[in-house]
C-alpha cells in the first residue's frame, strides 16, 4: 500500500511548530512516531497535505516531577514511561498500559505517549482498504449515513483502544495543549467529544504540549485482555485508582474506574466510582459490586466493532476492573 | 547404527544464512529492465452480473501500458481436474466471490496503476449473495455455478459395507456435530509474481509455488504454446502451507498484460489480497456417528460432512476426501461410510491447508474421550484399542507397511506424564491427546514421479538437478544432504538446481508430503548411479573391485583399507581425459494405483508410505476470562528416518504453532456479508513466538521399506494431532466436550457458564427432592 504525497515540514522548536500549524490547520497532521497516522494514510483514510514532525522537538519529551505532579511531554517515547522510576511508583496504571501497547520495538523506536492519546478510534469496518470499504454504503466516519456497528446510530461509534488513555484517565490525568499564543489545560475526562468521527475535543491548529498526572498517594493498576501477547490492541480495558484517605489510612477517600476499549472514549464509571468511597481497602464485596456496576454501565455504549463478540467483551468488564481493584488497594 | 557422514546428523540448512540476513531473494524484490508493476481490479461485489466494463478511462491514462479484461482471456477456463474447470482467469459474466478478479492493468508505477483501477468501469447488477452452506445446498435456484444443482461442487462417497449391520452389533453408539470455521494461512511472504515472454516467445514466470511443474501445464494450455516454451523460474518462498498449490488467477493476468505490452509485469499482493484471494482452509460442518462393542473398539463409523468451499473447486476432490483419509488411516475401522459435500458459497476459495479440517478430526478424537468417558476407560487406552498397526489395510484398501502409531503414542504419553495426570489435575487445569495420520503422497498420473540429474564437474564438484521446490521447510537442504552423501561429497561442494521447469524435470511437487519419499528418492537413485561410476573409475586405479569401495570427505577409498584412497576430483579428471563425462540420471515413482480417484473410484493403494503421530497438550484456563494458557506440547511423530532432526523439530515446532496454538486458540476469520473484517496480520490472531508453549518434540523411527534411508513424511501431520491434542485438553480443562473451534475465550467462558447453570439447576433439584 502506498502513502499518499504530502508535503513533509520539520520546525526545529515549539514556535515554529506553533506557526506551521496556525498557517496549514486542517490541511496539517501533527506527525509524532507516526505508529497510528501513517498506518491510516497508507490505509487511504486521510490524506493530509502537510504533515509537520516532531522529530526535532527534544524539548517535548521529558517525564519531570514538578509542583506535586509528573509532567509528561508529549513526544516523550513510551519505552521512556515504562522505565521511568516515578511513574511506576506515582503512576503505575500507566507504566502497566504502557508496557501492552503494541511491541516493544514499537514502544521503544516510535510510539509516543501524546501520539497515542490522540490516536484516533477505530472500527473494523472503517479501518479497512480502499477496496473493502468499497462495494459497500459508506458509513458515518467515511462520508456516509449509516452505521454497519450498531444499526439506525444516527453517529459514528468507533471505538476508543488507546491503552495509554484509559490509564491516564484513571489517574486523573490533564492535558496540555499549545496554539499560537494561547494554551489550555484540559481535564483527560472532558476531553472527548460524543462522535466517533473526530474523537477528541481539539482544534486542528493545536498541539498537546504535555500530560500531568497528580501526584496524592494514589494507588493504581491497568488491566486489558487481547488475544495475543503482543501487537494487539485491547478488546476491554479498565485503569483503576484508589487514593486511601489521609486520616484513615485503611479507607478509600477517592475511587476512579475507567473502562476503555468499549466506547467512544475511555469511560469514566462516576457512580461505580463513588460507591467505593469511605470503603475499607480490602472490601472484595464492596469491590466486587462497583465491578458489576461498572460493567453495567459500561456495557450500554460498547458496539461490536474491534474483534472478538459483544457479549464476551461486556462480560469481561467486571472481572478486569475487579482484579484492578484489588492489586490497587493490595499496592504497598 | 547408521555409517552416513551427513545423513541423520543435524546439520544447519544450506538456504538459512541467506534468509536470516535477508539476502534471499523472493520474487517481490525482483528487478527487471523496463518492468511494469501490474494491478488487479477485484469485484467488491459478493455476486454479480457483469453487464458492462468500460476501461477506456484508464487506458487514456498516462503511464498505463496495458489494460486486460475477461475479452482478452478467451474464455480459457482453470480447474485441478477436468470435471472441475469452473474458474475463469478473469471473470466475463459474473463475480462470485468479493475478490474475484475483473480486469488488469500495467503501468509505469503503483500509483498510476492504482490510479487506472479507480478509472476503470464496472457496471454490475448485484445478484443474492449466499454465505451458508446449508442454506447454499438447500436451494434450487440460487445457483452460484449454473451447471451444478443445489450449489453442490463435489461429493465423495465412501462405503466399505456392514456398515447397518455393525452399528447393530455395537454395544454404544453416539452421534455428534463439530463446527470449525475457515482458516487462513498468513504466509510470510504475500503473493507475488513476475512475468515476461522473451524474444523466442517463452514464457519466464517468477512465483512463490508448491511445485513449478504444476503452474507451467496450465499457462501453457491457456497461452496454447508448447510446454518447453513456459519457464517457471526457481525463487525463494516463503511459506505455501497448501495454499500455492495451484495456478492462480494473477499468474495468467501478469503474463497477459506482459504478452500484451512485450515487456516484463511484476503484481505483488497486498496483505488482504493474499487473505481473500489466493486460498483460505475450508470451514466444515461434521457429524460423526460411532458404534463401539464393549471395549471401545469401533465397529462402525458413519460419517457426513458438508464443507463451505467457496467460490470456486480449487483443489476440492482431494479437499474433500483427505479429512476422511486421515482418520482412516490413524483409526482402524471395521467398517465406514462417509459422504463428504463440498458446497460452493460466495466467499474466498478454499482449497489444501496443512491442517486439513479441524473440525472434522478434532471431531474424531473428541468423540472417541466421550466414548471412553462412557466406558469409564482413558483416553490412551482407547486410542490404543484402535490405533492402526503395520500391516494393515486401510479402510479404502490402502496397504500400510511401516506404521510406529502405537510407539508414539507410549513415548508421547510417557514424556507428558499423561497417566500420571489424567484425571488428577486441579480444576481447570486438563489434558488431551490427538493423533494422525497422514498420507506421503497420492495418485498424481503422469506426474507422480520425480527424476533427477547430476553432473560432476571437473573441479570434483557437482551440479544436482530436480524438481522439488522448496517452500521453506528446508526441501533444499534435504537434497544436498542426499546427494553430497551419497557421492562423498561436502555439502557446499553441491550445486544444486532446483524448481525450474525449463532444466529439470516433471516432480509431484511439495504439497503431497512427497518432497522427500519420492523427490529426495530420485536424488538417492541419481547420486547412486552416478557414484557407481566414479567407482568404476577408481577401482581401476586402485586396482581393486569397485564393491570394496566407499566415498566420504571428497575422497574415495578401500572400505576395509581407508589408507588407500583417490580423489573424487582426480577420479573425475581421469574419467575425463579417458573420455567419458560423469553424470547420471535417477527417478522414483511410487507405486500407488493409478485407477484411484478422489470421486469415481476412491479405493485402492493411495500411497506407498504413511506418517503417525501424536500430540499431547497440557493447559490451564482461566475460568473468569476463559483464556487459555498453554504449559507444555509434548509431539511424538513416527516419520520414518530423521534425516536430519534438526529441521524435522522446526516442522514440530512450526505445526504446533500453526495447528494448535493459533488453528485452535485464536485463528478465524470474521465477515460481514461476505466481506472479510480481519483479512491482515493485525486482525487475524496469528500466535506470536512469545505465545508459545514449551514443546517436547519427540522422533520416532520405523523405517519406511519404500522411503528413502526409511523416511516418510513429517510436515503436515503435526499440524493435525496438535489441535486435537489442544481441544481435548481444553475440554478436560472445564470438563465440557467443545465442538465447535477455533476454542476463543468467549466460547470457553459460555461452555464454563452453561455448565456452572446445569450443576446449580441439578443442586436445586436434588434439594427439592430430599425436601
Ligand atoms: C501494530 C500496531 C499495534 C498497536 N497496538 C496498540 C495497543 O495495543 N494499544 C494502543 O494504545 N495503541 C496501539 N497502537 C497505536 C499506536 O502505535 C500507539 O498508540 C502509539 O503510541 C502512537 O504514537 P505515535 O507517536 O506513533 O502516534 P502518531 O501516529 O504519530 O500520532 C497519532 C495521532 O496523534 C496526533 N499527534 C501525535 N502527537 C501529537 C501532538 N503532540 N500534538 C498534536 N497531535 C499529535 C497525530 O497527528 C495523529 O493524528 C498500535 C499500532 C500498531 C501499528
Ligand atoms: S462505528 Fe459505524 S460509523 Fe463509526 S466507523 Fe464503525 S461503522 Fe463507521
Amino acid at each position: 500500500m502506498l502513502l499518499p504525497g504530502f508535503d513533509y515540514l520539520d520546525p526545529k522548536n515549539l514556535e515554529e511548530a506553533l506557526d506551521l500549524l496556525a498557517v496549514h490547520k486542517e490541511d496539517a497532521k501533527v506527525l509524532a512516531g507516526g505508529t497510528d497516522l501513517l498506518v491510516r494514510m497508507k490505509k487511504g483514510l486521510l490524506a493530509p497535505k502537510v504533515l509537520i514532525s516532531l522529530k526535532s522537538l527534544n524539548e517535548l519529551s521529558y517525564i519531570k516531577e514538578e509542583a506535586g505532579c509528573i509532567k509528561i511531554g508529549a513526544r516523550t517515547p513510551l519505552a521512556d514511561i515504562i522505565a521511568s522510576g516515578t511513574v511506576q511508583d506515582n503512576a503505575r496504571a500507566l507504566s502497566q498500559a504502557c508496557e501492552k501497547i503494541g511491541a516493544i520495538t514499537m514502544q521503544h523506536y516510535r510510539g509516543t505517549i501524546g501520539g497515542n492519546i490522540l490516536q484516533d478510534n477505530r472500527c473494523h469496518h472503517y479501518n479497512q482498504s480502499d477496496f473493502h470499504r468499497s462495494g459497500h454504503q459508506a458509513c458515518h466516519k467515511n462520508g456516509g449515513k449509516i452505521c454497519y456497528a450498531r444499526e439506525n446510530a444516527d453517529r459514528c461509534n468507533s471505538t476508543c483502544q488507546s491503552d495509554g488513555s484509559t490509564a491516564l484517565m484513571a489517574l486523573g490525568a490533564k492535558l496540555v495543549l499549545l496554539s499560537k499564543g494561547h494554551e489550555r489545560t484540559v481535564d483527560l475526562d472532558k476531553f472527548y467529544t460524543a462522535d466517533g468521527i473526530m474523537p477528541h475535543d481539539m482544534e486542528s491548529h493545536e498541539l498537546l504540549k504535555d500530560i500531568i498526572i497528580p501526584i496524592n498517594g494514589a494507588r493504581s493498576a491497568y488491566r486489558r485482555l487481547a488475544y495475543r501477547s503482543a501487537i494487539d490492541y485491547p478488546i476491554v480495558c479498565a485503569g483503576v485508582l484508589v487514593r486511601p484517605s489521609d486520616s484513615q489510612k485503611d479507607r478509600i477517600d477517592e475511587a476512579r474506574i475507567v473502562v476503555g476499549a468499549m466506547g467512544r472514549a475511555p469511560l469514566f464509571l462516576a457512580q461505580a466510582s463513588s460507591s467505593l468511597k469511605g470503603k475499607k481497602l480490602d472490601d472484595t464485596d464492596a469491590f466486587r459490586k462497583a465491578a458489576d456496576a461498572s460493567m453495567d454501565s459500561a456495557a450500554t455504549f460498547a458496539v461490536h466493532n474491534v474483534g472478538s463478540t459483544l457479549e464476551y467483551r461486556c462480560s469481561m468488564i467486571s472481572p478486569l476492573v475487579l482484579q484492578g481493584l484489588k492489586e490497587a488497594a493490595s499496592e504497598k | 547404527m547408521s555409517d552416513h557422514t551427513l545423513i541423520g546428523t543435524r546439520m544447519p540448512r544450506v538456504d538459512s544464512r541467506a534468509k536470516v540476513m535477508g539476502k534471499a531473494k523472493y520474487t517481490a524484490d525482483l528487478k527487471l529492465p523496463h518492468m511494469l508493476v501490474g494491478k488487479i481490479k477485484r469485484s467488491p461485489y459478493a455476486h454479480a452480473r457483469i453487464l458492462n466494463i468500460d476501461t477506456s478511462k484508464a487506458e487514456a491514462l498516462p503511464g498505463v501500458k496495458a489494460v486486460v479484461t475477461g475479452k482478452d482471456t478467451e474464455g480459457v477456463k482453470w480447474g485441478v481436474f477436468p470435471y472441475t474447470r469452473d474458474q475463469q482467469f478473469i471473470q466475463i459474466e459474473k463475480a462470485r466471490y468479493i475478490g474475484d478478479e475483473v480486469a488488469g492493468v500495467a503501468a509505469i508505477d503503483e500509483e498510476t496503476a492504482l490510479r487506472a483501477l479507480d478509472l476503470i468501469e464496472v457496471e454490475y447488477e448485484e445478484l443474492p449473495a449466499i454465505f451458508d452452506p446449508m442454506e447454499a445446498m438447500a436451494s434450487d435456484t440460487e445457483l452460484i455455478h449454473e451447471d451444478f444443482p443445489n450449489n453442490i461442487n463435489i461429493h465423495v462417497n465412501i462405503d466399505t459395507g456392514n456398515v447397518e449391520e455393525n452399528f447393530e452389533k455395537a454395544y454404544y453408539i453416539r452421534e455428534d456435530t463439530f463446527m470449525a470455521s475457515e482458516e487462513s494461512y498468513f504466509h510470510a511472504e504475500p503473493y507475488a509474481v513476475v512475468a515476461r515472454f522473451d524474444h523466442e516467445g517463452c514464457l519466464e514466470v517468477w512465483c512463490p509455488n508448491a511445485g513449478p511443474h504444476m503452474k507451467s501445464k496450465p499457462l501453457s494450455n491457456s497461452f496454447k504454446i508448447p510446454l518447453h516454451k513456459v519457464k517457471i523460474k526457481k525463487i525463494a518462498i516463503g511459506g505455501a502451507f497448501g495454499g500455492r498449490s495451484e495456478i492462480c488467477p494473477a499468474d495468467y493476468i501478469c503474463a497477459l498484460l506482459a504478452k500484451k505490452t512485450d515487456k516484463p509485469v511484476k503484481i505483488v499482493f497486498t496483505r488482504e489480497e493474499n487473505t481473500i484471494a489466493t486460498r483460505q482452509g475450508h470451514a466444515m460442518i461434521t457429524t460423526h456417528k460411532t458404534g463401539v462393542d464393549r471395549e471401545g473398539r469401533v465397529l462402525a463409523r458413519e460419517t457426513t460432512c458438508y464443507m463451505d468451499g467457496g467460490a470456486y473447486s480449487s483443489t476440492g476432490p482431494i479437499a474433500t476426501s483427505v479429512p476422511f483419509l486421515s482418520m482412516e488411516q490413524a483409526y482402524r475401522m471395521e467398517s465406514v461410510r462417509y459422504n463428504g459435500y463440498r458446497i460452493y458459497t460466495n466467499k474466498p476459495i478454499r482449497g489444501m491447508i496443512r491442517v486439513h479440517g479441524r473440525g472434522f478430526a478434532c471431531g474424531v478424537d473428541t468423540q472417541l474421550d466421550m466414548i471412553a468417558d462412557h466406558l469409564g476407560i482413558d483416553p490412551v487406552e482407547i486410542r490404543l484399542k484402535n490405533s492402526r498397526q503395520p500391516g494393515d489395510y486401510t479402510s479404502t484398501k490402502s496397504y500400510v507397511s511401516s506404521c510406529a502409531m502405537d510407539e508414539t503414542i507410549h513415548k508421547a504419553v510417557e514424556k507428558s506424564g499423561f497417566k500420571e495426570k489424567w484425571g488428577k489435575l486441579p480444576p481447570f487445569h486438563g489434558i488431551g491427546i490427538g493423533t494422525n495420520s497422514v498420507q506421503t503422497g497420492f495418485p498424481m498420473g503422469i506426474r507422480g514421479g520425480s527424476q533427477s540429474f547430476i553432473k560432476f564437474n571437473e573441479d570434483g564438484e557437482a551440479t544436482v538437478m530436480s524438481g522439488v521446490v522448496d517452500n521453506g521447510q528446508g526441501n533444499e537442504n534435504m537434497l544436498v544432504q542426499i546427494a553430497a552423501e551419497e557421492l562423498g561429497l561436502l555439502p557446499e561442494d553441491i550445486h544444486l538446481v532446483n524448481a525450474d521447469t525449463e532444466t529439470t524435470s516433471s516432480d509431484p511437487g511439495s504439497y503431497s508430503q512427497v518432497s522427500t519419499f519420492v523427490g529426495g528418492h530420485a536424488v538417492k537413485i541419481a547420486a547412486e548411479n552416478c557414484r557407481e561410476k566414479l567407482f568404476k573409475v577408481a577401482a581401476k586405479v586402485l586396482k581393486v573391485d569397485p564393491q570394496e569401495l566407499a566415498a566420504k570427505n571428497r575422497l574415495i577409498f578401500v572400505r576395509d583399507d581407508p589408507e588407500k584412497s583417490i580423489p573424487i576430483k582426480k577420479v573425475v579428471r581421469i574419467s575425463l581425459l579417458n573420455f567419458t563425462s560423469v553424470n547420471a540420471e535417477g527417478g522414483y515413482w511410487p507405486k500407488v494405483d493409478m485407477k484411484r480417484e478422489w470421486v469415481k473410484n476412491p479405493y485402492g493403494q493411495m500411497c506407498e508410505a504413511f506418517s503417525f503421530g501424536t500430540t499431547i497438550v497440557e493447559v490451564k484456563v482461566d475460568p473468569d476470562t476463559g483464556q487459555v494458557e498453554v504449559l507444555e506440547a509434548t509431539a511424538a511423530q513416527d516419520v520414518g528416518y530423521a534425516l536430519n532432526p534438526l529441521i524435522l523439530e522446526g516442522q514440530f515446532e512450526g505445526s504446533i504453532a500453526m495447528g494448535g496454538q493459533g488453528g485452535m486458540l485464536t485463528e478465524y476469520h470474521e465477515w460481514m456479508d461476505g466481506r472479510c473484517i480481519n483479512p491482515t496480520m493485525l486482525d487475524y490472531k496469528v500466535p506470536l513466538a512469545c505465545d508459545m508453549p514449551r514443546i517436547n518434540n519427540i522422533i520416532v523411527e520405523s523405517i519406511d521399506p519404500k522411503g528413502p534411508y526409511g523416511a516418510k513424511e513429517a510436515g503436515m501431520s503435526i499440524a493435525m494431532s496438535a489441535a486435537q491434542g489442544y481441544s481435548g485438553a481444553v475440554s478436560n480443562a472445564i470438563g465440557v466436550f467443545l465442538d465447535s473451534f477455533p476454542l476463543t475465550p468467549d466460547k470457553i467462558l459460555a461452555a464454563i457458564k452453561e455448565k456452572e447453570t446445569r450443576q446449580l439447576k441439578r443442586e436445586n433439584a436434588d434439594k427439592t427432592e430430599v425436601n
